[in-house]
């Protein structure tokens, strides 16, 4: 059975436009136009807004013939850390429409989930940067202690998360005001963060304590720790939202978390010195850093199924939610490449800055 | 002071206080990676350049190394150990070897910073032909000697460019002058 754990409204605008989508815990969100029930609950979900989860079956909604398809991303937003700037690629005509200067060797990505900010971090300025990824332009500027590495977006609590690259310090930010609203320790140098699709964790990759982090997002508190492999730099999770796989730089591969047992349920053998997974169309897509190559494994068996040749240095990798495409910054070659998720090969290449990294979430 | 044309031990290591040392681990780097590309004309044709360059058991085109010991010939996982003039060792690891594309890509598996102030080091050497000239191509990506943050200026990122990228120009030069030389 699939749950919808929440809803968002389609739209740019937050006015609450119809047809009301619905968010699953998979990801995915589902235009709900012809159930009944859920037709007449339509303007109680709209005048809820969003500070209310709907927990609902969501079954009948699935097997709707009319749901239409997930919106694809628009946009990828490259963080290119040697040019210290920001890449605008557009996904349609597959080619960088804009370069923004962003300053202190930007790495990091999250996208708002209204999609209407990026946030990135530049661990050499110490500085979290708002953008309003539709003006194209910087809205502020937060300072942060340390080395601002991984960062990601909270779904509905307005918060994001950064980790520190040289402590054990994960700092809960109010990214409109720039306040401070928590900081924890969890294991040393923590690296790529996830947040539950329900909002309930905050997951991060501690790569020198070789363990995952679990955070309760409501508490913020950590609740608890779990051995992975050598060296995990990226976390991801998998549509459903109840795996976590970490890339593991030190071993060579993944290691698969189930939320629910808090245990190591799998492991995938990837390329050399791995970066992050992203999923699309039940498969996972590894970067290998080293090999110039992305690995590709089927979700739910966790078997290899192929080696995909990628440009220079593949490291930040984001699925469209679409599942048509997943997009792969590839640093040593200066370029975004494209997936195609059906035929598992390069269909694209678009120039970008200098350094493209975008570890995290990066599509819009 | 240039380090452009020195070798290894003069560039390197003349300007790290002992002080400056703290244990580094295999894994720990900087936050923000480097990248070097250098490329040199030899008036060679290919087959005779990559026969040189090809070798992973040795380094002897490079003026800066005195010693290649290895084992595991040209395989991938092949190993090597680089002495420089000075006695400084720089343990490395061959990742690809490709005689159809002319290239091979290598990693520092082990080095002190004093040697070498960089960490995470992995280079490629790829060649083109074109008759009887041929391009050498020479990259690297590499993080900083100094793995915390706020570097002393010995170990930050300008160093560890400044560095390899005297490496990388050195030993172009020295293999164009051996190669057209004779």
């Amino acid at each position: 059975m699939r749950w919808l754990i929440g809803f968002s409204l389609v739209g740019e605008t937050g006015q609450a436009p119809l047809p009301v989508a619905l968010r699953c815990a998979n990801g995915e969100r589902v235009k709900v136009r012809s159930n009944s029930t859920l037709r007449a609950a339509r303007p109680i979900l709209v005048s809820m807004a969003a500070a209310l989860a709907v927990l609902i079956t969501s079954d009948t909604a699935l097997a709707d013939d009319t749901a239409a398809p997930t919106p694809a991303a628009t946009e990828a937003l490259v963080t290119n850390q040697v040019s210290d700037s920001l890449s605008f690629v557009d996904l349609a005509t597959f080619k960088s429409v804009a370069e923004i200067k962003i300053g202190g060797k930007p790495a990091g990505i999250a996208v708002s989930p209204d999609r209407l900010r990026a946030y990135l971090t530049s661990p050499d300025g110490k500085t979290v940067t708002v953008v309003d990824t539709k003006a194209r332009a910087v809205l502020r500027r937060i300072t942060v202690e340390g080395g601002p590495l991984g960062i990601a977006a909270h779904p509905s609590n307005g918060l994001i998360y950064v980790a520190d690259w040289y402590s054990k310090r994960l700092t809960a930010i109010d990214p409109e005001s720039g306040a401070t609203r928590g900081q924890i320790d969890v294991g040393s140098s923590p690296s790529g963060i996830a947040v539950t699709p329900d909002g309930a964790f905050v997951l991060t990759a501690d790569r020198d304590s070789n363990q995952v982090s679990i955070v309760d997002a409501a508490t913020f508190k950590p609740v608890a720790a779990i051995p992975v492999g050598t060296r995990p730099f990226g976390i991801s999770l998998d549509p459903s939202g109840t795996r976590a796989f970490t890339a593991n730089v030190g071993s060579d591969d993944v290691t698969v978390i189930d939320l629910k047992t808090r245990k190591v349920a799998g492991r995938v053998a990837a390329g050399h010195h791995p970066y992050t997974v992203a999923f699309a169309g039940g498969h996972g897509f590894v970067t290998n850093q080293s090999g110039g190559t992305v690995t590709v494994f089927d979700a739910a068996t966790l078997a290899v199924e192929k080696t995909i040749e990628v440009g220079d240095t593949p490291e930040g990798i984001a699925a469209d939610p679409s599942g048509r495409f997943v997009y792969v910054a590839c640093w040593f070659e200066n370029a975004l490449d494209r997936i195609d998720v059906a035929t598992l090969s390069v269909t694209g290449q678009a120039t970008v800055g200098d350094g493209p990294r975008s570890f995290g979430s990066f599509l819009r | 002071m240039s380090l452009r044309g020195f070798g290894l031990a003069a560039a390197f290591v003349a300007l790290l206080p002992a002080t400056a040392m703290l244990p580094v681990t295999a894994w720990a780097h900087g936050p923000t990676r480097q990248k070097i590309v250098e490329t040199i004309e030899i008036n060679a044709p290919i087959e005779k350049v990559w026969a040189v360059v090809s070798n992973f058991q040795d380094m002897s085109w490079h003026p800066a190394f005195v010693k290649t010991e290895g084992t595991g010939g040209n395989d991938v996982n092949a190993t090597r150990i680089l002495t420089t003039k000075d006695g400084g060792k720089i343990n490395e690891k061959l990742d690809k070897w490709d005689a159809e594309k002319k290239m091979l890509q290598y990693e520092i598996t082990e080095v002190d910073v004093k040697v070498v102030p960089v960490t995470g080091y992995e280079s490629w050497i790829t060649l083109k032909g074109e008759g009887d000239k041929t391009t050498m191509e020479w990259k690297g990506k590499f993080y900083r000697g100094y793995v915390n943050n706020d570097p002393p200026p010995e170990l930050n990122d300008d160093a560890a460019v400044a560095a390899i990228t005297g490496v990388y120009k050195s030993g172009l030069e020295a293999l164009k002058k051996k190669l057209e030389g004779g």
